[in-house]
């Protein structure tokens, strides 16, 4: 088996546009997440301006890639453009647009299902009534996997690629799948794109009426005052990649992605499995061989609502038993909101940015914690942690778990 | 309609889904593809054409490669 590292990574959400700035929004534990004006659900939306120049690509990218991503996403829908970008972002991180790895060893795992919601009831909107002049093109835009697609064409990845869906999990089941492609060593590098997702109206109001959503303001992730989550928009993008090939063009890397584990709690419902997590969590420890005593920073799954909030918190309790007590937690739900399909790539980036960086953000508005057994990252300002190995989780509906686990480079 | 509105907006609709191609080279002796759009580009085009000229002609009628002079036939056939 191959070693997985990270040597890539790139960003969007409410808080940054790119990595770099999510760096600076993650030491000030800038809070993305702004209550509505008229008193509806809260929710961390792309900045205005960023969202009208997607995809942005960095400084340095290859005019012939700024040209390519400029016709592949013209007139697109918001995720497909967020998705370009970040994936864009995290290839030249990683210098791949100048040490190049050949197109068949490169794959390409989107993390996401059911991105285009919105896109759809817009189109319907306008269309219903005059079918004949719908833009063909939907029958691309539409699909999920438009986003494999275009950015394949993109970066000229000819590897294995596919889209990945779990719910809210979908970002971990996206890095599982990926890590394992360049474990296995079927891909020497494998982008894993957390998608956007683009709630439709109605998609919305489901969340908000089964009783997932926050439907006015909320205390935030594991304090006494949740009350629900609070979406976020955002998508993210890191970079896979074996350390032999990442040794061999001399790429830097960021992190290792130690271990892994996706699995099911038998449940089809929105309820969280306190037992299931602790055991995809134990089991991913396992897999990078460390014990809870290693674990120095948890970035939980924790969205604010208050059922998961707790059956998390007790599964860390009885995950790390006596160690408990060394490992910061935190979540960026705080900041980002909740990315959905993107979380889990998007709180991928915050733990290697915040590994790298030597710090835990903050818990903005953290007071008086439901569950006050975990060593919480306070509430302002951010934390000097020497963090070695951390722990990040994702869980969605339908019984899906995911945890990975990140360890600094050697 | 006249065949220079038809052909104005096929200009407009082109350059709306294709940027980087100068109108002045939309001319009746040209085919969409010659000027460097895919397959999806010209479905979108012509669609949009239709869209704002407010008629409907069945996709299938579209030949493909066909000069920009035949579409603005078509297009004038059904208008």
């Amino acid at each position: 088996m191959h070693t997985v590292t990270v040597t890539g990574v790139g960003v969007v959400c409410a808080i940054a546009g790119d990595a770099g700035a999510f760096e600076r929004a993650l030491r000030e534990g800038r809070r993305g997440v702004c209550s509505c004006p008229d008193g509806g659900p809260p929710a961390a939306l792309l900045d205005e301006e960023v969202r009208e120049a997607l995809p942005v690509l960095p400084a340095g990218a290859p005019d012939a890639l700024r040209r390519s991503a400029e016709r592949l996403t013209r007139r697109a829908p918001l995720p497909l453009r967020a998705a370009v970008g970040v994936a864009a972002e995290a290839w030249i991180g990683a210098g791949l647009h100048i040490a190049a790895v050949p197109g068949d060893r490169v794959g390409l795992v989107v993390a996401g299902s059911n991105l285009t919601g919105r896109h759809l009831t817009d189109l319907h909107d306008r269309y219903a009534n005059r079918p004949a002049h719908l833009p063909p093109r939907a029958a691309l835009r539409l699909l999920d996997t438009d986003h494999v697609g275009t950015i394949s064409q993109l970066l000229q990845i000819r590897g294995e690629g596919c889209t990945v869906g779990a719910a809210s999990a979908s970002g971990n089941a996206g890095l599982v799948h990926g890590a394992r492609l360049v474990a296995t060593g079927e891909a020497d590098v494998c982008l894993v794109v957390g998608a956007l997702a683009d709630l439709s109206a109605i998609e919305e109001r489901a969340l908000l009426n089964v009783g997932a959503m926050a439907p006015g303001p909320v205390g935030p992730p594991f304090d006494e005052t949740h009350g629900g989550f609070a979406y976020g928009q955002g998508a993210a993008c890191v970079v896979l990649e074996s350390r032999r090939s990442a040794r061999a063009r001399g790429a830097e890397v960021l992190a290792e992605l130690a271990g892994w584990d996706l699995r099911l709690a038998a449940n089809s419902l929105t309820e969280p499995d306190g037992e299931a997590e602790a055991a995809t969590m134990t089991r991913a420890m396992s897999r990078a061989g460390v014990s809870p005593g290693d674990v120095s920073y948890v970035n939980a799954h924790g969205t604010g609502a208050p059922l998961g909030d707790a059956a998390e918190a007790e599964a860390l309790r009885w995950v790390l038993g006596e160690a408990v007590g060394g490992a910061w937690v935190n979540s960026t739900k705080a900041l980002t909101g909740h990315c959905l399909a993107a979380a889990g790539v998007v709180e991928a980036v915050a733990t290697v940015v915040q590994m790298r960086g030597g710090f835990v953000h903050p818990n903005p508005g953290l007071a008086h914690p439901a569950d006050p057994g975990l060593r919480f990252a306070p509430a302002t300002g951010g934390v000097r942690a020497d963090i070695g190995v951390a722990l990040s989780n994702g869980f969605g509906f339908g019984g899906f778990n995911g945890s990975v686990v990140f360890r600094a480079p050697a | 309609m006249d065949d220079v509105a038809i052909l104005e907006s096929i200009r407009r609709q082109t350059v709306a889904v294709v940027p980087e191609i100068d109108p002045a080279e939309i001319t009746p002796d040209r085919s969409l593809a010659d000027l460097g759009c895919n397959s999806v580009d010209r479905a979108d085009i012509v669609t949009a054409v239709m869209e704002e000229l407010a008629i409907e002609v069945p996709l299938s009628e579209f030949r493909q490669g066909a000069p920009v002079g035949e579409l603005v036939e078509l297009l004038r056939t059904h208008a």
